[in-house]
């Protein structure tokens, strides 16, 4: 039937074909977030008689500044709240909550074969389970709310298969920007990024999340992963995940619009140089000499520069991208026994990350190293609550995006895995894992 | 629907939404009041719209509109006084939420941007999808056939609301 895991999940969708390659599509989850939903919730209200089409479909929950910060970010959770209990939504609120991404899966709420929608760009992170999920704006989202429904334009399918086998070092994060590398930063509009191969499959499901959740950095509409036994035991260990759920993977002879292939045994740890996630080189290369002259400006660096070496002010571990308990253990094996050189802030991705965290003992690590052991939140990712940048200062981060300005008016970001950053966080500069080894072994020769 | 106006000239590719409107500015419960904070995120961004105060078309280059899907970048554009953007291309969110709120996406032929920064004023047709630039002679351009109607009137809501018995029809048929 020539198609692929995509295709099945949106035709099985379809309400109505539109003009222009346009279709109605209906949404099986819709996730409302403080930031994005008021002014389409308050819409409804005024303009459609406040009439929720399938109030059991949708999840509410206060996250990217929770608890609020201010008046203005207590307005907007007080919005939420008011609203989710009128229509009786399941809500998540302060002491039950984190970034989305990450509670939606960890609670259950998305399985294969699903749709699913929230005003918030990273939605495509849940594409790791076979769902076909993206992000859009607040009155798209609204209209999901009011009519079940996304007008959407039909996406091509791009397959983004990678090869071989993630070497030692090498990350799902990595993969993620290597991905992007390879369909370059505008490279994937108008696209589905379907992930496929060995490397993938080898993938864990909060790895595949990862990779997922950077499919919107290539400008892709989301990423998907068909599901296979990985993705069924992460379910089965999920007390509220659905039990029956369609297994579709493509058809064998699927055709796509594009194919890129990625050697997932070449992937390198990497880390960005730009102010955006597809200027990015290995964590032991140098600047191109091609860089954007704006970019190296706003970075202040210069071309041909290596970029391990690079002085940073702050270190940052969070984010819908790296804040799961994989994330963090990983983290808190480089951090043991260390000390950080830079302030350096942990922020785990949910309450329930946070509590398996402390049950580990991990917390203990972080602060033992010298760094802040957070609430779960978006955090400083976005700039809009707490660690935000001073102008000129640089910030080694696990996040997503490196935008001007993304974590504070004039501050600089590198992104990079959960791993990288907590080497640079000892170091007090850009550094590999491999190289923080390498340095304590010798630092024991010298003593001995 | 005719957008005509200044134009004003960002040539930049890949403006994200972090540029034009910053998410420190996003503690609102409202649509309106984000246009004193347009383009704060960029570097020079303010100085850089009052260069032209009374523009209401924004060229720009590629990509416009990439990263995050907060409307408010819509929003913030509409509240600074823009109708229109016209550039090669842009990310698919703000593109959306641009035909949501009335905002006219024009998307150009990247060959033609040079001729489209360097021009003062600009007259759209909506209806008739041609983009004239100062005097010269109208161009055509393309705009999705449904997306266009909640442009010229409507509105995106109220499209989706006048299709829910078709969806709930849809759903007791094919869903279980």
């Amino acid at each position: 039937m020539n198609r692929s895991l995509f295709d099945k999940v949106w035709d099985a969708h379809v309400v109505e074909e539109l003009p222009g390659g346009n279709a109605l599509v209906f949404m099986d989850l819709i996730v409302a977030h403080e930031i994005t939903t008021p002014q389409g919730a308050i819409a409804i209200e005024q303009d459609f008689d406040d009439k929720l089409y399938a109030p059991e479909r949708i999840v509410a929950m206060n996250d990217h500044v929770s608890p609020a910060k201010d008046t203005a970010t207590a307005i907007q959770a007080q919005v939420v709240r008011t609203w989710a209990k009128r229509h009786g939504l399941r809500m998540h609120d302060i002491g039950d909550n984190g970034i989305c991404h990450v509670m939606v899966p960890e609670r259950g709420y998305i399985a294969p074969g699903m749709t699913a929608c929230c005003g918030d760009s990273h939605t495509c992170t849940l594409g790791a389970f076979g769902a076909f999920a993206l992000g859009i704006g607040t009155t798209a989202q609204a209209g999901a709310m009011l009519a079940g429904c996304l007008v959407l334009q039909r996406p091509k399918v791009m397959r983004i298969e990678v090869t071989g086998t993630l070497q030692a070092g090498a990350t799902a994060k990595d993969l993620a920007l290597a991905v992007i590398a390879a369909t370059g930063f505008r490279g994937g509009t108008g696209y589905v990024l379907e992930y496929t191969g060995t490397a993938i499959r080898a993938l864990s499901m909060e790895e595949r999340m990862t990779v997922c959740n950077m499919a919107i950095e290539a400008g892709a509409t989301t990423g998907i992963i068909a599901a296979d036994a990985t993705t069924e035991a992460y379910l089965a260990a999920t007390p509220e995940a659905p039990r029956g759920y369609p297994m579709d993977a493509a058809d064998p002879d699927a055709i796509y619009a594009r194919t890129i292939t990625i050697d997932g045994s070449a992937v390198r740890p990497t880390v960005s140089w730009g102010t955006n996630p597809g200027e990015t080189i290995a964590i032991d290369g140098v600047i191109p000499a091609n860089a954007e002259p704006a970019s190296l400006a706003y970075m202040g660096l210069a071309a041909g520069q290596a970029i391990a070496g690079v002085a940073i002010d702050q270190a940052f571990i969070g984010s819908c991208t790296n804040a799961r308990i994989g994330d963090l253990r990983a983290a808190a094996a480089i951090f043991r026994g260390r000390r950080v050189a830079v302030p350096t802030i942990v922020t785990p991705g949910s309450q329930a990350v946070r509590r398996q965290a402390e049950r580990e003992g991990l917390h203990d690590i972080f602060q033992d190293a010298g760094a802040l052991w957070t609430h779960a939140s978006c955090g400083p990712c976005l700039g809009m609550s707490m660690g935000v940048l001073a102008p000129g200062t640089r910030c080694i981060s696990s996040t997503n995006r490196n935008f001007p300005g993304r974590m504070g008016d004039g501050g600089r970001v590198h992104l990079a895995s959960p791993e990288v950053v907590a080497a640079s966080a000892i170091a007090g500069h850009i550094c590999s894992p491999a190289t923080l080894a390498a340095r304590a072994i010798d630092r024991t020769l010298v003593h001995a | 629907m005719i957008v005509e106006g200044a134009i004003l000239a960002l040539p930049f590719a890949d403006i994200d939404t972090d540029q034009i409107i910053p998410a420190r500015f996003l503690t609102t419960i409202d649509t309106k009041g984000l246009g004193g904070d347009c383009m704060s995120g960029m570097p020079n961004g303010r100085e850089l719209l009052a260069r032209v105060p009374d523009a209401t078309i924004l060229v720009t280059g590629a990509n416009f509109g990439c990263g995050s899907s907060r409307e408010h970048a819509v929003w913030a554009l509409q509240g600074q006084g823009f109708c229109a953007v016209v550039a090669p291309s842009f990310a698919r969110i703000f593109e959306e939420n641009a035909y949501n709120n009335g905002v006219v996406p024009v998307t150009i032929d990247p060959a033609q941007l040079p001729r489209f920064l360097a021009a003062t004023r600009a007259r759209i047709d909506v209806e008739n999808q041609t983009i004239q630039r100062d005097d010269e002679a109208p161009i055509a351009f393309a705009l999705d056939p449904v997306r266009k109607a909640f442009v010229l009137g409507g509105g995106y809501l109220r499209y989706l609301a006048a299709k829910i018995p078709q969806v709930r029809a849809w759903e007791a048929a094919c869903r279980t």
